[in-house]
């Protein structure tokens, strides 16, 4: 909106009416660069429109002073040099409308506080990546998945029948099949991908009732608060893909490692600090505690969360940045089941573990996290644990069209490059508390 | 909705027989203020139908936040405001971004004021709006963009520091000083002309300035024209040559090369060369001198 013609509508108020004048200018003001997208027509009244923008300055301050009240042109109803402006106090709704509805400022709100917290959400991107999350989840590394989890896999009873066919045809349709067009999208093939090799894991109910005592959930909202040193840290979000259990994970990791685990020190980054990239908010809920689901959910326990690369189409992580997002959101699963559990900041006799799995149609990172401690104020002490094992394909290729270079075929058309083993860890990720 | 609610206005006001007032404001208000300012009058002024009015406005300019997202930027051919060419020879080219680039090196985090400290070179990469490379460093819990110096590689740590010891400093590249702690002889880019302004000078690419001297609390600097400067010794520097130094040695190739960058032809009319035209050799302009020094006054 033209300054100008600001001045120019608001001089000439008594030939307009009062409150769509103001309501106008309002809203036109708010809108800011918004709608000056195409060419409008500026129908206004006749004066140069290609001055220079003279900068407005702040009117003077209205100063009211009890005894002595200001003679104003108002009751006039037309200027009168030497008279004061006339306040018109701002006009609110004496109802409640959601659909005109502005907001009060951070430091009026209800829920504002002074001391700022560091918010981890879905879009988070961390610089430092991994080494980031440890930190700020007081976590130690294992670079591979625990031994007796894969040795779960090798088990034939564990196993599906005809395992590698019918995985490779569950790529198959992921990757060809599940389209009319000539091949699917990122996003709908890892997410078709990923729910045909649970539909083949579920398929070994049969043999492991255990396994019908799990549930999936998509779109649950997790929030949890930890202290770490003087900050306050929140991880909020929705949960892509979550599998819960009526009972709980076993723990991975013996007592002894447990222990040993206050030895490590944690990786700094000096000079970027922990807090950097995250959402600094002032106005939260404190001590907020939601594992999205009500206290009396028949299957409480989380398993695991399942990642996405493609859920979120704005937001394109690395996969180091991906990684730590995934064990963000695991500690936090791990953090609210564990302060209902046992409540806050303590050391736990029973660890509680939770395991996760992220894809990005074609390369899987698997996670177990292993919470020891909900003790997190410290840099020393029991730390917690997480396995992970990054950057495995499934597959090297899934071409529609072959590759060929100099009339010789690189890479045929179809699957190729089928890695069994990164299933029967998929399984075993699956099996983990059902065997 | 405004607009049209004038438009329609306007034309109502087309078809009374009562004739549209062209005279000035006051002449209005003074006829119509015994009127009830809630009726909407039939009077109207005349009006003017200009399109594409926005294009002198340089919205996108206008936020004040800073961030490390790119900004879409509109081009202007060359035209100022009244959307004249002003400045022959700009438009088209290839279509830019705008990274806010941080010049005060010496920003402070908002809870540790007055400390030196340390940032970690995260990423180098190409600027569209000038010759240098950009840097993004991350210090604290902050991310910004400055100007990358000659051999800066990402994972470096640079140091910017307001302290003016005794001793002067033994400053590697990249770090950003005053230049009262800087030795004599050093190179230097980035210069503030007035401490905390934010740098001026010496920002092009491949470009350094030398430090000739410093004189009882402030400086002198050659500038990469040889022109010599006098500035407050407290003023931000960095240390070292401004980063893509073959820019000067690039061969553009082809006219359609200059289109990319946005630089139109020249005007091919022939004008007759006057005393403009020539390599000219003049002595140095006298040193440039940006401190308010005490006068003398005989006493």
């Amino acid at each position: 909106m033209f300054p100008e013609t600001a001045q120019c509508l608001k001089a000439a108020a008594p030939l307009f009416s009062q409150t769509v004048l103001l309501k106008d200018l309002s809203r036109l003001s708010t809108h800011g660069g918004g709608s000056h997208l195409q060419a409008r027509r500026h129908l206004s009244i006749s004066r140069c429109l290609t001055t220079k923008v003279r900068p407005v300055r702040t009117p003077r301050e209205r100063v009211e002073i009890p005894g002595l009240e200001a003679v104003t042109y108002g009751e006039k109803m037309h200027y009168v040099p030497g008279l004061s402006k006339p306040f018109h106090p701002q006009w609110e709704r004496s109802y409640k409308d959601p659909g005109h509805y502005r907001s009060p400022p951070a430091h009026e709100m209800p829920l504002f506080k002074d001391r700022s917290c560091f918010v981890f959400n879905q879009r988070t991107s961390a610089l430092e990546g991994v080494l980031q999350a440890l930190w700020l989840t007081k976590t130690k590394l294992i670079p591979s998945l625990p031994p007796q989890l894969l040795s779960l896999s090798e088990n034939p009873a564990n196993q599906i029948p005809d395992q590698d066919e019918r995985v490779q045809n569950a790529i198959k349709h992921a990757r060809f099949w599940d389209t009319t067009e000539e091949r699917p999208g990122k996003e709908r093939y890892s997410n078709t991908m990923m729910v045909n090799l649970l539909h083949l894991c579920a398929t070994l109910q049969s043999s492991h009732p255990a396994i019908g005592r799990r549930i999936q959930a998509e779109k649950c909202s997790l929030a949890t608060t930890w202290k770490r040193g003087e900050d306050l840290f929140q991880i909020r979000g929705q949960n892509g893909l979550l599998h819960t259990c009526m009972d709980p994970l076993p723990e991975v990791s013996g007592k002894q490692e447990v222990s040993d685990t206050a030895d490590h020190v944690l990786e700094t980054f000096y000079p970027v600090s922990p807090t950097i990239n995250l959402q600094k908010v002032n106005v939260y809920k404190e001590e907020i505690n939601c594992s999205g689901f009500r206290d009396d959910y028949p299957y409480p326990h989380a398993h695991t969360l399942f990642f996405l690369e493609g859920a979120d189409a704005n937001c394109k992580l690395r996969p180091d940045q991906f990684r730590a997002k995934m064990l963000m959101f695991t500690f936090g699963n791990a953090l609210v089941r564990a302060q209902k559990l046992y409540g806050p900041q303590r050391v736990l006799d029973r660890p509680v573990t939770v395991q996760a799995v992220g894809t990005n149609g074609r390369i899987f990172q698997f996670m177990v996290f292993q919470l020891n401690t909900t003790d997190l104020s410290g840099d020393d002490g029991i730390k917690n644990q997480v396995w992970l094992d990054e950057d495995v394909e499934l597959y090297d290729f899934a071409k529609v069209r072959p590759l060929i270079k100099r009339k010789q075929v690189k890479v045929p058309a179809g699957l190729a490059g089928y890695k069994p083993e990164v299933f029967s860890k998929f399984l075993s990720l699956y099996l983990h508390g059902a065997v | 909705m405004m607009a049209l609610s004038c438009l329609t206005r306007a034309l109502r006001s087309m078809t009374l027989s009562q004739p549209a007032l062209l005279s000035s404001q006051g002449v209005a208000q003074t006829k119509l203020a015994p009127h009830v300012t809630g009726v909407v009058l039939n009077q109207c002024r005349g009006f003017l139908t200009t399109a594409s009015l926005k294009q002198n406005k340089t919205q996108w300019k206008l936020r004040e936040k800073y961030t490390i997202k790119p900004i879409g930027m509109k081009k202007t051919g060359g035209r100022d405001y009244t959307g004249k060419v002003r400045t022959h020879g700009i438009g088209g080219g290839h279509k830019q971004k705008y990274r806010m680039i941080d010049f005060q090196r010496l920003r402070y985090e908002p809870t540790k004021v007055d400390q030196p400290f340390d940032e970690k070179v995260v990423e180098v990469r190409y600027d569209p709006c000038r010759s240098a490379n950009i840097a993004m460093v991350a210090g604290g819990s902050r991310m910004r963009w400055i100007i990358a110096t000659e051999n800066m590689q990402p994972g470096d740590v640079i140091k910017t520091s307001a302290v003016i010891g005794r001793m002067a400093v033994s400053a590697n590249e990249g770090d950003a000083y005053p230049l009262g702690a800087l030795p004599v002889g050093s190179l230097v880019n980035n210069l503030e002309i007035q401490p905390g302004k934010g740098s001026e000078y010496i920002r092009a690419a491949g470009t350094s300035g030398v430090l000739l001297r410093k004189v009882n609390g402030t400086a002198i600097i050659q500038l990469p024209s040889k022109q010599q400067v006098q500035v407050l010794e407290t003023c931000m520097v960095t240390v070292g040559r401004v980063s893509n130094i073959d820019h000067n040695k690039r061969i553009i190739g082809k006219a359609g090369r200059n289109r990319w960058l946005g630089i139109r032809p020249s005007s091919g009319l022939w004008q007759r060369k006057g005393g403009w035209a020539g390599r000219k050799i003049k002595p140095l302009p006298p040193m440039k001198v940006y401190v308010n020094l005490p006068s003398i006054s005989a006493s």
